[in-house]
């Protein structure tokens, strides 16, 4: 990708005392794409989100976002970069309206402008209905709708979003899906935690993985999806696939109610298994893999975390395989 | 400028949207309107008994401007000690630094919702004090500098507790706090000045002269003396006095003595002051005078020179006041000083990117 990098993250960490939140995390978002970042509960990604949101200062390291500094100049920043927190905060007796015109005012935007964008960002969010309620009578759902609305009020473009999908149903994860990728595709640089990790496949261009508030490399990440994993197969007679499996030499394979999984280590030598499977006149319904890219690499990851208990880094990576 | 004033109003209005559609609120505007009505009326039918028009009126007013005091600063720290740290514990404080929003004007703004509802208490007592002004009786420069003073203390109030939310992390305990500093200007003065005066004493020597009533034939039926007046050997005790005139300072950080002394006194005929506000005030002015270590009374002297009376100086509270000097502006300054601080602590707290975390709190 050529884009430009709207937010750099370079060699930042954090700690709160004894406790080391974030270590040593470097990765870049371009614009016009989304990033997912991912990585176990208690891994850093809140307090790095709220780094680059310029509420908390780095200890060490360089932060940029739309080419500005959070430490430095807090203010340009904030009128480029718009945040979704993972706690849903909201005025409990002001209306949804209210909500998002004093949200707009607050971004120094005019009376009129407020009110107009107000209006935007209801009908965007799918909040129409609620427009004139306290935000305390709201669901959780819609309180997410309302903090995604007020993230995006002053039209960022930079956009941090924190466990955006938890407490979203499945038809609003798909709208969510739909909006967040529209955003990109009008140049805004999104930034994405989630633990719902099939639900960034869909949406994420690229990952940042962090796991015990260091990002993994680049090439640990290249490693890991270039690993053997489990590709899940389902055909009509299971006993003529695990019959045809035994014949190409695939033992080990395990048959749960989903379908068989075998281990192949790469896509062109599943794509071989497949026309090799079919060759052999088995009826596949299904062939793919068991488990998502991002969640396969993150696995990965986490289990090559285990075997190296060293933390370095650099020695975990040389007592990979 | 005037976008700092801005994004300030529209916080104000935000926190007070927040605060003053809340039930609970106008529940307790009506308690104070109904409590002062209350306390007015029985003030007024029992005052009348004593039938000095003047006196009932001062005495009214400045008994209600106590009143809200008191009611004032019992309020206020519930509704300004949690206005940082609760908006932190709910979630919507960080949205609101996330915005262009500085944390000044996050603060400022805070206060001056707080100072406002603490004003609305004020405002319901209203009613009452019209009342007591249209009775007359009430001077122009006393009701100024009361109402003055009074606006100024809630101010006060609302700023320390802004101040200590910034700066604590639990709501619960800030708002303890705000009351503990409340107490501790309003009573622990008090007791800082009764235990300081007792703690410093000293011992005064008092000569006591009197007539020997034993001899010298028939007493005169006017002045009650005999015909001829013989002393008596002088008589000497030694006694401890407290020295309130070492800590008489203590005194004046207390606002209802900022509040009494600040506000004009009147007098009556006989130099006694007319409303609560002197007689507040004459505590703190004769706290000032120290006591006389070696007096001497000579009765004897006295009745020889025609009046036994004039043996015991006598001051009134008027001659008091206009020998001591008043002490309410320390005061003031002193509870401003605790204002300002509070709230440049909190400011320096709220700024974002946070260096550090107030323990176990959660900046979101």
């Amino acid at each position: 990708m050529n884009a430009t990098a709207v937010i750099a993250v370079e060699g930042v960490s954090r700690s709160f005392g004894e406790v080391h939140a974030v270590r040593d995390a470097s990765f870049e978002v371009h614009a016009g794409s989304v990033t997912a970042l991912i990585g176990p509960n208690g891994s850093g990604k809140t307090t790095l989100l709220l780094m680059l949101a310029t509420l908390l200062r780095p200890d060490a390291g360089s932060i940029r976002i739309a080419g500005h500094d959070p430490v430095a100049d807090p203010r340009a920043v904030r009128s480029a970069m718009g945040w979704m927190p993972d706690v849903l905060g909201s005025w409990g007796s002001i209306s949804v309206r209210r909500t998002l015109e004093i949200t707009g005012r607050l971004y120094e935007r005019g009376a009129a402008a407020s009110r107009e964008r107000a209006q935007q960002l209801i009908e965007l969010v799918g909040l129409e209905p609620q427009a004139e309620q306290p935000t305390r009578v709201l669901s959780r759902g819609q309180k997410q709708r309302l903090s995604l609305a007020r993230a995006l009020v002053h039209e960022p473009s930079v956009l941090l979003l924190d466990e955006p999908a938890s407490g979203l149903d499945p038809a609003a994860r798909v709208e969510l899906r739909t909006l967040v990728r529209r955003l990109a595709g009008e140049g805004v640089a999104v930034l994405v935690s989630s633990h719902v990790l099939a639900e960034l496949d869909e949406m994420a261009d690229a990952a940042v993985y962090l796991d015990h508030g260091v990002t993994a490399s680049a090439e640990r990440v290249e490693r890991s999806r270039a690993q053997a994993r489990d590709w899940r197969i389902r055909a009509i007679d299971g006993s003529q696939l695990e019959a045809a499996l035994v014949r190409l030499g695939l033992a080990g394979a395990s048959t749960d109610h989903l379908g068989t999984s075998v281990s192949v280590a790469g896509e062109r030598e599943a794509a071989e298994l497949l026309a090799r499977l079919v060759s052999e006149g088995v009826a596949i319904l299904a062939f793919g893999p068991a488990v998502g890219d991002l969640e396969h690499t993150f696995l990965d990851l986490a289990r090559g975390d285990v075997a190296g208990a060293d933390p370095a880094p650099a020695s975990t990576e040389g007592s990979e395989r | 400028m005037s976008r700092y004033l801005d994004t300030l109003g529209t916080i104000v209005l935000l926190e007070l949207r927040q605060r003053i559609r809340s039930v609970a609120w106008v529940v307790l505007v009506s308690v104070v309107f109904v409590l002062v009505g209350i306390v007015t009326l029985l003030l007024w039918a029992s005052l009348a008994a004593f039938g000095n028009d003047i006196s009932q009126s001062a005495g009214i007013y400045s008994t209600v401007i106590f009143f809200v005091l008191l009611v004032g600063t019992l309020v206020t720290p519930a509704i300004s000690g949690a206005a940082i740290n609760g908006d932190r514990e709910a979630g919507t404080l960080a949205t609101t630094q996330v915005t262009l929003a500085s944390a000044s004007q996050i603060v400022l703004a805070k206060f001056l919702a707080a100072w406002t509802v603490a004003l609305t208490f004020l405002a319901a007592s209203l009613p009452a004090l019209l009342f007591t002004l249209i009775a007359g009786g009430v001077r122009g420069d006393t009701l100024a500098a009361s109402l003055g003073v009074l606006v100024l203390e809630l101010g006060v109030v609302a700023a320390i507790g802004v101040g200590l939310s910034g700066l604590i992390s639990r709501p619960l305990f800030s708002v303890v706090t705000t009351y503990l500093v409340v107490a501790a200007l309003s009573i622990g003065t008090l007791i800082a000045f009764t235990l300081g005066g007792l703690a410093f004493q000293s011992q005064q020597t008092q000569t006591y002269i009197g007539v020997d009533y034993s001899v010298g034939g028939e007493f005169d039926p006017v002045t009650g003396l005999p015909e001829e007046i013989v002393c008596l050997e002088p008589d000497t005790y030694t006694y401890p006095v407290p020295r309130f005139d070492y800590v008489w300072g203590i005194l004046a950080a207390n606002p209802y003595i900022v509040l009494a002394d600040a506000a004009p006194t009147t007098f009556d005929r006989d130099g006694y002051p007319q409303d609560l506000f002197g007689q507040f005030a004459i505590g703190v002015r004769s706290a000032q005078l120290a006591p006389d270590l070696d007096s001497v009374v000579d009765e004897c002297a006295a009745a020889l020179a025609g009046d036994i009376n004039t043996a015991y100086e006598f001051e009134t509270p008027q001659q008091v006041f206009e020998r001591t000097v008043p002490s309410w502006f320390v005061g003031l300054m002193i509870h401003l000083a605790l204002a300002i601080a509070a709230m440049g602590g909190a400011i320096a707290r709220t700024r974002t990117p946070a260096g550090s975390l107030p323990t176990g709190s959660r900046i979101a």
